[in-house]
């Protein structure tokens, strides 16, 4: 288990989450959502989420853990805000990419 | 009613960010350096840069030591570690311990010495990165309780901030994720937004556990109060230590060799020794007390608690094991344990302290959007004419409180290189540099018209910053394609940091400099306000 993974895990919850809002489901996916979809997209973000904070437990101490949770989804919110209106099929792409990529770093034991 | 709350707030946030914002980032910048000022103060020492730990790191501290405090009162050996590769030597000098101006205990003389070689060192004077630590909670050059008094202020206002922000915000989860480019004022108040509300848990969590910091410092009347004005019972109280006066010096004897005990301690405890502390060294009741780096957990105790051996120095008997503490910390000890050292990122852990400064430059760059949104808003507000002395005014502090400061603290790393290593009251000079280039910077912000003045200061902060690795290679041996900068790691991660952050002040300056195609309609502007400031 390692950071990578956690931060990448991180990142596509938060854009699955922003694929749950209308607005930005139409930016990145370029059709109407419909309402069915939207809490799909939701719930995979916050399960996400929910990977990002066991990755998290596993990592360090509980005390740190929690409070290293809000940190990592700050870290890769951020860069996902400005790539939203610039680059949306990047932030598309990267969604699936990273926690691929970042697991295949863990497996190998590289990351 | 919630309109003119809202209202109220938005007042409080604008004027106590406007107010207390040029501070504030002066704070969280150098703030975010203090995450590395062990290895800014490494970078700033290169004569320290060679040494490199050996099985005989031990032995030859033994020989220094009693080469050059042989009459010491006390030894105080630390081990060089992953992010320290001297050992550093400090002892109390024989003689009635002289208390320290302002009170608290002597800290007696100090010296460096190679770890492999056993020579003593002479690092260059510099205050290193604890110049930008100190800087932080006490500024420099004012009365330390004046200083601290005011960034304690600062802080609280930075709390005051975040909650009339919260409250000021309109659509905190619907905007979550959004940023609007080349809209002027909007894509200001976005990105403020952005950085702000994504970062609150760190925003909240730095901000409150700096004012827990500051309680102790500043408000100790509660304590003093509750504990009959004995603040040392309250320290004793929340973090529990064992307090032992030592007597008085026995005679001359010789002590044991350091190796073994060492060699006994490293294997009770699977951990490598990280200092060793002697009382009354070559004297018949010497004590040697051999310490192992200690796990930090995040409620734990700051100081003291590693796992000790207590040897008597002059036949080497094993006097006393003391473990790791497993007592568990009062909960107020606890609350207050894990605040402070989430502030000061007090786990050995690299991974986490490289986020935490990440979150620290995210944390700067929050404060720096709300100044500049707030001359963005008053630039659009103009309509083309000329702006007043007030607009004119906040700028020039905006400029030297950003670009400004990044520039002084870059003059202060290429002065560390470039002032004669002889130079009389050194490290002074170098803070002289720091405060010298800050100076002209604000002059300068205050001259310049608006948008010629940021492309000016972007331009030379882009060149100083990308300039100091190569100012590394030009006048030390530790630079980046150099062995001992990579085998300590740190020193290469400061020139690379150095590019990194030279790039994104250029990156900056294209953004802001490149010609608008439509000077009414700037595309995809990030600085909007900034062009039309100047027309």
């Amino acid at each position: 288990m390692t950071v990578l993974l956690a931060l990448a895990l991180g990142y596509t919850g938060l854009t699955c989450l922003a694929l749950g809002m209308k607005r930005h489901h139409q930016e990145l996916l370029g059709r109407k959502p419909t309402e069915a979809r939207l809490r799909l997209f939701k719930a995979i973000g916050w399960l996400l989420l929910l990977a990002t904070t066991a990755a998290c437990l596993m990592l360090w101490p509980l005390g740190l853990a929690l409070s290293m949770v809000p940190i990592l989804v700050t870290l890769v919110g951020l860069p996902l805000i400005f790539l939203l209106p610039y680059r949306p099929a990047l932030a598309r792409h990267l969604a699936w990419a990273l926690p691929l990529v970042a697991g295949g770093l863990a497996v190998g034991g590289l990351g | 009613m919630n309109g003119s709350l809202r209202q109220s707030m938005a007042w409080l946030h604008t004027w106590s960010g406007l107010l207390l914002g040029w501070l504030l980032v002066a704070v969280f910048v150098t703030g975010t350096s203090a995450y590395y000022r062990e290895e800014i103060s490494l970078w700033m020492e290169p004569e320290l840069h060679q040494s490199t730990a050996s099985d005989d790191t031990m032995d030859l501290a033994w020989q220094t030591l009693g080469r050059i405090a042989p009459e010491a009162r006390s030894w105080d050996i630390s081990l060089p570690d992953a992010r320290n590769p001297a050992v550093q030597l400090r002892w109390q000098p024989a003689g009635e311990e002289q208390p320290r101006q302002g009170g608290g205990r002597n800290r007696g003389e100090q010296a460096w010495m190679d770890a492999g070689s056993g020579e003593v060192l002479t690092p260059r004077e510099t205050r290193g990165g604890h110049f930008l630590y100190r800087f932080h909670f006490e500024l420099y050059g004012v009365p330390r309780l004046w200083a601290r008094w005011l960034i304690c202020v600062a802080t609280m206002f930075m709390l005051v901030a975040i909650i009339s922000g919260v409250i000021t915000h309109k659509k905190i989860f619907k905007d979550f994720f959004t940023f609007r480019p080349g809209k002027g004022q909007r894509s200001w108040l976005d990105a403020h937004n952005a950085s702000a509300v994504l970062a609150l848990p760190f925003h909240f969590m730095i901000t409150y556990s700096g004012l827990l910091l500051f309680m102790v410092m500043l408000m100790p009347w509660g304590i003093d109060a509750a504990y009959d004005g004995d603040r040392r019972a309250f320290f004793d109280e929340a973090f529990p230590r064992s307090t032992e006066a030592p007597g008085p010096a026995g005679e001359p004897a010789d002590m044991v060799a350091i190796g073994p005990l060492a060699e006994a301690t490293a294997a009770r405890f699977e951990r490598p020794v990280s200092r060793i502390e002697v009382q009354h060294p070559n004297r018949e009741n010497a004590r040697i007390r051999i310490s192992v780096e200690q796990d930090v957990a995040i409620s734990g105790r700051r100081r003291g608690g590693s796992p000790t051996q207590v040897f008597q120095g002059s036949s080497g008997d094993l006097l006393e094991t003391i473990e790791p503490s497993q007592a568990p910390a009062p909960l107020m000890g606890k609350v207050y344990n894990v605040m402070t050292n989430l502030h000061l990122v007090r786990f050995a852990d690299p991974v986490v302290r490289l986020l935490f400064f990440f979150s620290g430059l995210a944390g700067s760059a929050m404060v720096a959007t709300g100044m500049l949104l707030w001359v963005s808003k008053r630039t659009q507000q103009l309509r083309r004419q000329q702006p007043g002395a007030a607009l004119k005014l906040v700028n020039g502090l905006n400029m030297a409180s950003i670009t400004g400061l990044l520039a002084a603290i870059g003059a202060y790393f290429a002065a560390n290189r470039l002032l004669p290593t002889a130079l009389a009251e050194r490290s002074s000079w170098e803070i002289r540099v720091f405060f010298l280039v800050w100076l002209v910077s604000l002059v300068h912000g205050l001259l310049r018209p608006h948008r010629r003045g940021w492309i000016e200061q972007l331009a030379v902060i882009t060149v100083l910053w990308l300039a100091l690795p190569f100012v590394d290679m030009a006048t030390t041996d530790s630079h980046l394609f150099s062995a001992a900068a990579w085998r300590l790691g740190a020193l290469a991660g400061f020139d690379l940091i150095c590019l990194l952050l030279g790039a994104l002040w250029g990156y900056t300056l294209w953004r802001v400099a490149r010609p608008k195609p439509d000077k009414r309609k700037p595309a995809r502007a990030r600085q909007p306000a900034l062009a039309e400031g100047n027309t």
